[in-house]
Order: structure tokens, then C-alpha cells, then sequence
């Protein structure tokens, strides 16, 4: 059988096909993709509108993406680039200060902070309350927070994530590594005072 | 290396453990470690615990007036 050269009409079937499969596949991804956005930001009405942005650009420069890889990566990093776009911020580390707990610290802090020997260590986790975690979240520094959020929250890992933030990966895990201190330092002040 | 030593090196490999970005014979030796250490053992214990309760209380679920306007945004065929 010899090739077959496709017809205009053709072609443009082929494509209409391939446009509506990614727009589907990115629209069934849209619940994963938001609950990351709502911690990167501070408030709901911007993570709406940075995902209507985002959901925007992403089907208008659908041939971009490259079908098999991660979509759900691809649509964050149009989305994080869309949030440091918003001129609120550059991808800049903030001054540090040493931080010198390990990370067994929130733990020792919790069950110091308790009368009783602990038994169980779920029992430790609920000292900790819905609206002091969500609040210490979103004080964590932007640079810091992003990578806890895609991280931890989004559960990409450690290379997605410097793909997605257009970072080193040794920078994503010392970043991980101290936003998580921050965060685990406010819970336990929270938790303890 | 003594206890001390090991626990100090359990404490610094939780986070990679967690995120499974170990090596395979970092995580045979951390493993090996937990098995026998209980103090190591209820602080990875709880920071499992953590990492599900922090998932789960930060999920907000997206609106549905949102989804669609996220699904009118599509090319009109």
C-alpha cells in the first residue's frame, strides 16, 4: 500500500481531534491543577483567575505540549509562570537566617508540649488545628512555599518540580528543605502557645 | 558510627525518604535503622501523619462555576 498524502479536509479533521483530546484531558486534570494554585496564592479570586489564565493560554498553545508527558506539570508551569508574570514577584530567595532544628523538631516540640507520654502519633498531629495550618502555609515565603505546594501538596516530585519553576533541582530540595522548617516552626509556635 | 551518629543521619534522610528520592541503599540502611529504632520510628510515624493531615486540609475544592468557565474557554469546534 503506498502512502497516502492527506487532503486538506483531512488534515484538518486530524487536528480538530487532536485539539479536542487535549482539551479534555487538560479539563479532567482541572481539580488537581487548582487545588495546587489555591495554596501558591493568597486568596481564592486569584487562584480563579490565574486558573481561567492559564486554562487560557493553555488552549490557545496547545501544539506545545508533547503528547505522553506530563500534562499536569505542563499546565502548572504555564500557571506559575502566569503568577511570577503578574509582576507580584521574581523567582528571588529571600535573606536567610540559619534555622538550626533538624526535622524531628516539630515532633519534640508537640510532645514536649503535652502532659502525658505520647502513644500515638496521630494523636500529636491533631494538637494542630485546620486554620493554623492553612495560615502557617501561606506565611511560608513565595520562593519556599512554591516548592512545598507542588511538592507536598501536588506530589510532583523533586525534578518536576524544577522543571515546572525552571529551577536547579538541588535548589528545589534545599528550598523543600527550608520551607518545610519554616512551616514546621510556625505550627509550632502555633501549637504551643 | 554510634547511635547518636545513626539517628542524626535518620533524622536527615526523612525528608528524602518521604518524598522517595533516596538511593535504594540509603533507604535499605534507614529502614534497617527504624526497624530497631523507636525513637526514629514515631518521629517518621508522625511525619507521615503530618504530611496526610497538612494534603488534607489544604485541599479546597475548585467551584463548579469555575470548572465552567474553565470548559467555555475550549476552541468552538
Amino acid at each position: 500500500m503506498s502512502e497516502v498524502t492527506p487532503t486538506e479536509p483531512q488534515r484538518l479533521a486530524a487536528e480538530a481531534r487532536d485539539r479536542v483530546r487535549f482539551e479534555e484531558e487538560a479539563l479532567e486534570l482541572s481539580d488537581q491543577v487548582y487545588r495546587v494554585a489555591r495554596r501558591l496564592v493568597g486568596s481564592r479570586e486569584e487562584a480563579e483567575d490565574l486558573m481561567q489564565e492559564t486554562y487560557a493560554r493553555a488552549f490557545r498553545s496547545w501544539r506545545s505540549y508533547t503528547p505522553g508527558t506530563n500534562l499536569r506539570a505542563w499546565l502548572l508551569r504555564i500557571l506559575t509562570n502566569l503568577n511570577i508574570d503578574r509582576g507580584r514577584r521574581k523567582q528571588r530567595a529571600p535573606e536567610m537566617q540559619p534555622l538550626e532544628e533538624g526535622d524531628y523538631f516539630l515532633y519534640n516540640k508537640l510532645e514536649e508540649a503535652s502532659r502525658e507520654p505520647v502513644s500515638d502519633q496521630d494523636a500529636v498531629v491533631e494538637k494542630l488545628s485546620q486554620t493554623d495550618v492553612v495560615s502557617a502555609l501561606s506565611a511560608v515565603p513565595h520562593d519556599f512555599r512554591d516548592v512545598v505546594v507542588l511538592v507536598d501538596l501536588g506530589d510532583f516530585t523533586y525534578a518536576d518540580a524544577a522543571q515546572i519553576l525552571d529551577i536547579p533541582v538541588g535548589t528545589v530540595m534545599s528550598r523543600l528543605h527550608r520551607g518545610r522548617r519554616i512551616l514546621k516552626t510556625a505550627l509550632a509556635e502555633q501549637a504551643t502557645t | 558510627m554510634t547511635y547518636d551518629d545513626i539517628c542524626d543521619q535518620c533524622e536527615e534522610w526523612m525528608q528524602p525518604f518521604m518524598d522517595r528520592e533516596l538511593s535504594d541503599a540509603e533507604r535499605a540502611e534507614a529502614e534497617a535503622h527504624l526497624e530497631g529504632c523507636g525513637y526514629c520510628r514515631k518521629r517518621y510515624r508522625f511525619e507521615e501523619s503530618l504530611r496526610i493531615f497538612v494534603r488534607e486540609v489544604c485541599a479546597e475544592e475548585m467551584a463548579p462555576e469555575l470548572k465552567a468557565k474553565l470548559a467555555a474557554l475550549r476552541t468552538p469546534l
